[in-house]
């Protein structure tokens, strides 16, 4: 059976690549060294496979079919996509993929109910890219990514994101092979792009977020933290933390919170989370 | 709920940023004839206006999806065009002036604040 190795979350903010000098000195300074230790510990883990958990902005699917979920099954993955890289200022780049794990979970998650699509090839914007620049610069850990939607009405609660994620954990555990397998969100913190309040974040929304994920009691989490608050905090866009609320459930207990600034600059209110510890240990 | 709601999945608009953001040959149409490119997606004439006039609240009033209006002014002002000194700030200043002074208000306040 698999394991799981670990579970972490970050922002995605294009920012982080694209025009990362634009934010104050010591952001940056505190991003990098957040983003370090993530990558440090996600190596140390000794991944076999990194599953990561992000929003696709309507770039694989078209607005009239947005699945929930999708996983990429290809043997290889190519980003950014050609409408994203200049705009992310990242070089291509090529990571492995998993496809038995990837096929497992599509098959295995029908026969559970849990509809997930696939797609062969699949364009990445910054949900996949930035994460994989900064935690996977070398491709060296094969990469099974799982795009979801979080900004095409209607949108999916966090109950829901966090049922998924536990019937996920549940499937990854019961995958047939002895793979270490990594679990990254990313996404959030508060942002609202595109819409009126484009250039703001709710940086009193985001520390009381992170204050939660600090506490660790996943119930008052999920009974709290609301998709309605979570839109109030940033239309369209706060709610890429379902990607976080699903990785939760493959965790127990307190998170470390390695960094948080609200960053108008990048355009996120942007921050760094691992587990310490995850479900069932 | 927030802002996104007011998204209409069904605006060709909405289908038409899809299919141009994947595809090299009708980002070049949209520089040279977005007017046609316009009436092969189906566009009616507000949706058409208020993509030329690169119209922020128009766009979101007809129910373009908020995401895709940056994306928007993007293949109107190239790639640069999401960072916050460019004309997509000024294109939301227009749109949206009380919410953009906020914006910069807390921004101006964050600075002072870690200064």
């Amino acid at each position: 059976m698999a394991e799981i190795v670990a579970a972490m979350a970050m922002t995605h903010s294009p920012g982080l690549t694209g025009w990362f000098d634009r934010a104050p000195a010591h952001y940056q300074s505190q991003a990098l060294r957040a983003l370090g230790e993530m990558r440090d510990r996600l190596h140390a883990a000794r991944p076999d496979a990194v599953v990561v958990f992000s929003n696709d902005h309507l770039l694989n699917w078209p607005i009239n079919n947005t699945p929930e979920y999708t996983v990429g099954i290809g043997a290889e993955h190519v980003g950014p996509a050609d409408w994203y890289d200049e705009w992310l200022a990242l070089a291509k780049y090529r990571i492995p993929g998993h496809p038995s794990l990837a096929r497992y979970l599509v098959s295995e998650g029908a026969r559970r109910r849990l509809a997930l699509a696939y797609l062969r090839e699949m364009q990445f914007d910054d949900g996949v890219s930035v994460p994989m620049h900064y935690l996977n610069p070398a491709g060296s850990i094969p990469l099974v990514p799982v795009t979801m939607n979080c900004t095409v009405p209607p949108i999916p609660t966090p109950a829901r994101a966090y049922e998924v994620g536990a019937t996920l954990r549940e499937m990854i555990e019961a995958y047939p092979g002895s793979e270490r397998i990594a679990v990254v969100a990313t996404g959030g913190l508060s942002h609202e792009p595109g819409g009126p309040r484009y250039f703001w974040v709710d940086e009193e929304f985001d520390l009381w977020f992170l204050e939660m994920l600090k506490k660790g009691d996943h119930r008052a989490l999920l009974a709290e933290c609301t998709l309605e608050r979570m839109e109030a905090a940033g239309s369209g866009g706060t709610a890429e933390l379902l990607a976080w609320v699903l990785v939760l459930a493959f965790t127990e207990g307190p998170a470390d919170v390695l960094a948080y600034m609200p960053a108008i600059d990048w355009r996120t209110g942007t921050g760094m989370v691992i587990w310490n510890q995850l479900a069932g240990r | 709920m927030g802002s996104v709601d007011r998204c209409d999945k069904t605006l060709p608009l909405n289908e038409m940023i899809f299919y141009v953001r994947r595809d090299a040959g009708l980002r070049a149409r949209w520089q040279s004839d977005l007017e046609g490119l316009a009436r092969e997606f189906g566009l009616g004439a507000a949706e058409y206006e208020a993509l030329r006039d690169k119209d922020v609240r128009r766009l979101h009033e007809l129910g373009v999806h908020q995401y895709y209006v940056p994306q928007i002014l993007r293949l109107f002002f190239g790639a640069s065009a999401n960072s916050n000194a460019h004309p997509a700030l000024e294109a939301y200043r227009r749109a949206y002036p009380t919410e953009a002074a906020q914006a910069m208000k807390l921004q101006e306040e964050l600075r002072r604040r870690e200064a």
